[in-house]
């Protein structure tokens, strides 16, 4: 499809260049371990440019022959080692000795093997976002990152409560590990983003299923792993500073890291991080109390060697964030006026301040590490961490409650793990581990509002194993299991006409420990044993080609949200009901990866099915009646799901190719004299829930959508790239028909009869984007310039809890500078 | 073989290091995990801005007897439980009746009356009443501080007799001065209830 383009393009390109060099230079050397100088046998030594994978000799001797003078990247990498890059020049014959670091991936929960793709460290399929990404993001929150990657979508409430969603789950079925830790900070809430700083990430690598088993065992979606800048044992300062600023918000942030590394292995980090945001403004109106302010700070000290290390590191992340005024409603009535308006009911004029509603939130984060290799064996690491999590809520209140919080939640957990690789072994590693969790939700009874989670105390004890296999350089099998114990225990308040309406009185009549008023002050302690399973093999076939499939079996236990929320949501004038008696949810997903990496094309197709038993969703069961009129009751159950679905994702480069002068042209030259022109990179995904127990469209399933981006590197100006990209988003099609009636009173003092429309799904949108970026060459100084949403476009997002109220922001542009040292 | 004594020498070093971190961090863990944790025992909490109950009284301007009260009471708040409603006396046609209404919160003792908020915070809140029958006409009497009308305080004049329906609405933070309309006002239902009205 592209290659009469293409071959335009190369043909016109041809005529420019005359001069031909002879492409016959070798680079040889000796790949080596860096400890003891011992021969490193079957390292893979790849050419970028040339796509082209080495191996290495017994002696650990390698020879790349018919090479073009020029520039190379080539990356060694070694079982059990870290990748090692390097950027090199050659005009004459060079010889060239490698050492590589023996087990320095720290992170790694898997190691690579012959694989040109570092996003594939397993048969999990698992994509990388890289640094420069990252960097893009450095005012934006980590959802919107995430969603960079296809099968990851977002479920907003406005546009700064950014939560993932992978391959269609979200919230606690999505872990979300921090720098080894994982994030607790009341993830189960629709309207709860991750209180994580993006700017503390180096890398995000994102899992799409349940196969890190070090992390639990109940991330049935996926886990996201979130890693820090590499610790490197060098006298070196390094790190960067991003400012940016955005139009649309009228705000921007601040962020600066800096790395201070000492060859004795002595380490500081420290990352800073300020944003600040007035209200965002939709095509026609502003977004009025959608303001934010955010900060952030990370800091770390430690000692790494080869042998044993250890670090202490204490994270901050706080953050206001405003909520849309005009989503704050009363009753059923209330959402039928603001549905039937078309736009919001409070349009005030842009402002800085933040009032109520709104969220505050606030993390600490306390880790400790140590870690030891056994020589001979492998290494074994000890983590401990601590963390603060409070949550606080407001909304519109009377009298002297106003200003006051009507939700303030802490909740701390620790956790403590020890964590065991056996790698001795040549084609084998093992690894281990237990770990403890014990979390503790005290919500303050100061708000004067019935606690929407109750006080709990919860631990868990879990135990993995797992093993990975390489039986030859082609093969990768990778199998492992978990087991959890978790425990709840709760002290929770029903209002006696509740507990007795859902029969509780009966069923769990042995948690009932007295009555005080209309209330029943109940404990209910419940235990859930979580069994988790993964299997997977992987097979590449050579450079260019590989295929993986995975396994996984997964529990996930009901979190506090589904066991015991009991009360009226402002948002969605819908009262939502916990049940006592869920089960754990079990999940069994097949996760296929085909990955392509030829020429000009890089492609992977991620094909995936994860059937849900006892999956829990909220379902209508009823209206009920209170003094503000009737409400919808949504009450948990557990169906039965299917979800099956395809990511793709495609880049291809469109190259000025250098003219072969002589007719003995190595292929290598051809390759190899290819200047990047333009590149267009897409991103589709598609899913497709369903309900088995009623053949019913799951709710909350992200519609089709297709993003798609062309960038002309070096545009006229050397260092000067130029990109467009648009993001297409069907209309969601299939959806559960949750409307309701109920009787709204009109101005003649009649009641009429209405529905309430609360399933539908926005009309299908497409997006434009334009950006500029400049780099300078010496000053390590980057400029991006963007605008997004450029045509201005009005629409609204099926999986913003806000769609009910507002439109979507319009057009931002926005200006970052980057710079690094 | 020099090579392998010096690494043995410093693993044994590491090792005695790492003996070091071990307890250190071990005793920083036991310590928070035992000392975190707070028993302290879980209060209720009984909601008191919670309107239980409205009451909307009317008097007779020419015969001080004829009182009718319309009253709703929920007493469970957003539990299960409707709104029990009830209206006793007689509505005269042809009468001018002055009325009153209230809001209670009877979820907690003593009963907190929450029209005195309503009335405090008057520039935040309207009451709005609706009827079916044509020629039942509602003026607010009260005004709030910006001089605009409230409604807790008002007056009725009936004309034909009929069956319909009186619907009482508050709204919290509508738009003021508004047009007297429920889709005009805007602003947050804190209250909706619908009575039975029968003129005689």
């Amino acid at each position: 499809m592209f290659t009469k383009p293409l071959v335009a393009i190369a043909l016109l390109a041809s005529f420019c260049y005359t001069h031909a060099q002879e492409c016959t230079l070798v680079l040889q050397g000796k790949i080596t371990d860096f400890h003891d100088s011992q021969p490193l046998e079957l390292a893979q030594i790849y050419v970028v440019q040339l796509q082209k994978t080495y191996i290495s000799k017994a002696d650990g001797s390698y020879e790349i022959t018919d090479l073009c003078p020029g520039n190379y990247n080539i990356s060694i990498s070694h079982y059990d080692c870290d990748t090692k890059k390097i950027k090199i020049k050659i005009n004459q014959n060079k010889t060239l000795n490698i050492s590589l670091e023996h087990h320095i991936n720290d992170l790694e929960e898997v190691k690579i093997l012959a694989d040109v793709h570092d996003n594939h460290s397993s048969t999990q399929s698992s994509t990388r976002i890289k640094a420069k990404t990252v960097q893009q993001y450095s005012g934006a929150s980590l959802g919107d990152a995430l969603a960079t990657v296809s099968g990851v979508s977002t479920l907003k409430t406005g546009n700064s409560v950014v939560k993932p969603i992978i391959h269609g789950l979200y919230g606690s079925r999505v872990a979300i590990v921090n720098d080894g830790l994982r994030q607790q900070d009341q993830e189960w809430g629709v309207e709860h983003a991750p209180n994580i700083d993006i700017n503390t990430a180096s890398t995000i690598e994102v899992i799409k299923g349940a196969s890190a088993l070090r992390y639990g065992g109940d991330a049935i979606g996926g886990t996201i792993l979130i890693t820090p800048a590499r610790v490197i044992a060098k006298d070196t300062l390094n790190g960067h500073a991003i400012i940016q600023g955005q139009t649309n918000g009228r705000g921007g942030s601040a962020t600066t890291t800096v790395n201070n590394y000492r060859e004795s292995g002595w380490y500081q980090q420290a990352t800073l991080t300020y944003k600040k945001l007035g209200d965002f403004e939709a095509p026609d109106y502003v977004l009025s109390n959608t303001g934010s302010e955010t900060a952030a700070v990370k800091l770390g000290v430690g000692f790494k060697t080869f042998e044993y290390g250890a670090s202490a590191k204490y994270s901050y992340y706080q953050s206001e964030i405003g909520i849309l005024r005009a989503s704050h409603i009363g009753n059923a009535s209330d959402l039928v006026r603001s549905i039937n308006s078309g736009q919001p009911l409070i349009i005030n004029d842009f402002t800085y301040d933040i009032g109520a509603p709104k969220q505050q939130v606030a993390h600490h984060g306390l880790q400790f590490n140590a870690y030891k290799r056994f020589a001979g064996l492998g290494k074994l690491n000890i983590d401990y961490s601590f963390q603060f999590n409070n949550r606080q809520e407001y909304d519109i209140r009377r009298g002297e409650n106003a200003g006051r919080a009507s939700l303030d939640m802490d909740l701390q957990t620790q956790n403590i793990s020890v964590y065991g690789m056996v790698d001795a072994f040549e084609n084998t590693i093992y690894e281990a581990g237990i770990d403890y969790m014990t979390q503790v939700n005290r919500p303050n009874a100061a708000t004067e509002v019935r606690r929407l989670i109750p006080d709990y105390d919860a631990n868990k004890v879990g135990a993995f194993t797992s093993v990975t296999y390489n039986p030859s350089e082609n093969w990768m099998l990778d199998a492992g299991f978990r087991y959890d114990r978790y425990h709840i225990n709760a002290t929770k308040f029903y209002l006696q006409s509740r507990w007795e309406d859902l029969g509780y009185d009966e069923q769990f009549a042995s948690f009932e420990i007295g009555r005080e008023g209309n209330q029943i002050k109940t404990q209910p302690e419940f235990q859930y044993d979580l069994f988790a399973f993964t299997a997977g093999a992987k097979y590449v076939l050579n450079s260019h080609y590989d295929l993986s499939i995975n396994l996984s079996s997964a529990n996930r236990a009901p979190n506090p949200s589904e066991l015991f929320s009991d009360g009226l949501h402002h948002a969605l004038a819908t009262i939502e009901l916990g049940r006592l008696d869920l089960r754990k949810e079990q999940s069994y997903k097949i996760n296929t990866a085909f990955h392509v990496n030829k020429g000009r094309l890089d492609l992977e197709i991620n094909p995936y099915v994860n059937f849900v038993n006892d999956f829990i969703q909220l379902v209508p069961t009823g209206l009920e009646t209170t003094i503000r009129g009737a409400f919808p009751v949504f009450q948990y159950e557990q169906i039965n799901a299917r979800l099956y679905g395809i990511d793709l994702h495609a880049s291809y480069d469109f190259w000025t190719k250098k003219p072969a002068e002589e007719r003995h042209t190595h292929p290598n030259e051809l390759v190899y004299k290819a200047v990047k022109l333009l590149s267009l990179e897409t991103n589709m995904s598609y899913i497709h829930g369903t309900s088995t127990s009623d053949e019913e469209p799951l709710i909350d399933m992200p519609p089709a959508q297709i993003q798609t981006q062309l960038t002309w590197y070096n545009a006229g100006i050397e260092n000067l790239d130029l990109s467009v990209s648009n993001h297409a988003v069907f209309q969601q099609n299939r959806f559960p028909d949750n409307n309701f009636l109920v009787s709204i009173p009109n101005d003649e003092g009649q009641l009429i009869t209405s529905t309430v429309d609360i399933s539908s799904t926005p009309a299908a949108y497409s997006l434009w984007n334009v950006g500029a970026s400049y780099t300078f060459a010496k000053a390590n100084t980057k400029i991006n310039l963007t605008a997004n949403n450029v045509l201005n476009t009005q629409y609204r997002n099926y999986l913003n809890r806000q769609r009910f109220y507002a439109d979507e922001v319009g057009r931002d542009l926005q200006l970052q500078i980057i710079y690094n040292f | 073989m020099k090579m392998k004594t010096m690494k043995t020498t410093k693993t044994m070093k590491t090792m005695k290091t790492m003996k070091n971190y071990i307890p250190v961090l071990s005793l920083v863990a036991l310590l928070c995990m035992t000392s975190c944790t707070d028993d302290n025992e879980v209060q209720i909490i009984n909601e008191d801005e919670l309107i239980t109950t409205v009451e909307l009284e009317l008097t007779s301007s020419s015969d001080a007897t004829n009182v009718i009260l319309f009253k709703s009471v929920d007493i469970d708040g957003d539990g299960p439980d409707d709104p029990v409603i009830t209206v006793t006396g007689t509505i005269n046609a042809n009468t001018s009746y002055d009325g009153s209404i209230r809001f209670l919160n009877e979820s907690i003792a003593p009963t907190e009356n929450i029209t005195e908020e309503v009335i405090e915070e008057g520039d935040e809140h309207e009451v709005f009443y609706n009827s079916s029958l044509a020629d039942f006409s509602i003026t607010k009497v009260d005004l709030d501080a910006n001089g605009n009308p409230l409604g807790v305080i008002t007056t009725l004049q009936t004309g034909a007799a009929g069956t319909g329906t009186l619907t009482v609405v508050l709204r919290h933070e509508p738009t003021k001065p508004n047009d007297n309309t429920l889709s005009g006002a805007g602003g947050e239902t804190d209250v909706q209830v619908s009575f039975a009205l029968t003129v005689e």
